[in-house]
């Protein structure tokens, strides 16, 4: 067992603790005092330097803890989780991220690891790194081939949202395992599939718009580039925020002097006397 | 900031490309729609940078870029192409591309990476 100082989370408080990492668990002292098994981790999530575990108790209910350390205690608690917990979890090469913002990532590169299907996210893990790709960020999962070692290989491709980034990774494992893995992604983030009647409101137009919002082009570019007037952009983002593509960030005001700010305006201009 | 010359078969995609560059302080000196006209144009107007769509019509990005290359060795060439075809990726670094941006793209990265190739 490695002690080493934590807060813990309670009620909304945090209190300076210390916890026991061991081998098939960990233990959480001040305030909980108990003794959480790795295998009975139903989910991890980590968000700067706190993680939250969730934990499947004896009476079948789930209970989140949560505990905040320095990031080399988090790296070796969270690679324990991951590698013990109860999830869907294979051997598997990655490559993350091997695309970002739509540049090619030159030095990506192959790792070998693990990759865990939690409840909410993916992990990979590697002898060198851990990246959490949380599901509700998955965008979209395909089953493609990338060449390696001068063969073409079956992977998994995953765009993902990174602060605001969509970046591609890539898993690589053995055909049956690959195609298990896709279909328990596939169905773990089916609420993000198009359906035919949602595919039906989407015209040419109103593609090259999200297009254009994707790549991060501002209202006022969108309608310069597609000689778009205002009342019909409004339309199409309309049509995207109905079928939940986009979110609003900004209403912006459209504006007319007043006489008063006429006057100033005009004062403004007029030479000192 | 740099002179760019956009090579791309489809209107869109290079008004698009034109769009993000200029927001980026760069001054775009050239368009062409397909890679025998991007050769041409780089003849013509000795850009600082070319961005090369791979899949075009008549020239292909990849043959537009061998032959600006024999043009001009130092010549810097980003390439632009879809999602699915990475496997283009070895030859066009083989073949001299400086950078590879798959589409659809993320205008700060876009720009990130022309200002790193220019840097470079």
């Amino acid at each position: 067992m490695a002690e080493v100082p934590a807060k813990l989370e309670k009620g909304g408080s945090w209190v300076t603790s210390r916890i026991d990492i061991g081998n098939d668990g960990i233990v959480l002292k001040d305030p909980w005092n108990v003794t959480v098994s790795y295998r009975s981790i139903v989910d991890l999530q980590k968000r700067g330097q706190m993680i939250t575990l969730l934990v499947s108790m004896p009476d079948k209910t789930e209970r989140p803890y949560k505990i905040a350390s320095v990031e080399k205690v988090l790296t070796i608690l969270t690679k324990k989780i991951i590698m013990a917990c109860n999830a869907y979890r294979i051997m598997a090469h990655f490559m993350s991220p091997a695309i970002r913002g739509g540049v090619l990532v030159t030095d990506a590169k192959w790792e070998k690891g693990a990759i865990a299907v939690l409840k909410t996210g993916i992990w990979f893990v590697s002898q060198d790194r851990q990246i959490s790709v949380p599901l509700k960020e998955v965008a979209s999962l395909e089953l493609t081939k990338r060449e390696l070692q001068k063969k073409k290989l079956d992977v998994i491709k995953i765009d993902h949202l990174e602060g605001g980034e969509v970046v591609t990774s890539f898993i690589l494992c053995p055909l049956s395992t690959l195609q298990v893995l896709y279909n328990f992604l596939r169905d773990a983030t089916k609420d993000m599939d198009m359906k035919g009647s949602e595919l039906d409101q989407l015209d040419a137009q109103t593609a090259q718009v999200a297009m254009l919002i994707y790549s991060g082009m501002d209202t006022k570019s969108i309608e310069n580039m597609l000689s778009l007037p205002p009342e019909e952009l409004n339309a199409i983002y309309e049509t995207l925020l109905k079928l939940k593509l986009v979110d609003v960030v900004m209403v912006r005001k459209e504006v007319q002097l007043t006489p008063k700010g006429v006057r100033y305006i005009t004062d403004a201009l007029k030479p000192p006397s | 900031m740099g002179r760019i010359l956009i090579v791309d078969d489809t209107l869109f995609m290079r008004t698009l490309l034109k769009n993000i560059l200029s927001s980026g302080g760069h001054e775009i000196v050239g368009e062409a729609e397909d890679g025998d006209i991007g050769v041409t144009k780089y003849r013509e107007l000795k850009p600082d940078l070319v961005t090369m769509d791979v899949v075009m019509p008549k020239m292909n990005g990849i043959e537009a870029l061998k032959a600006i290359k024999a043009l001009d060795a130092n010549a810097k060439v980003i390439m632009c192409t879809a999602v699915g075809q990475e496997q283009m990726v070895k030859l066009a670094i083989k073949s001299g591309a400086r950078g590879y941006i798959v589409k659809p793209f993320q205008a700060p990265k876009v720009l990130e990476e022309i200002g790193n190739v220019l840097g470079a």
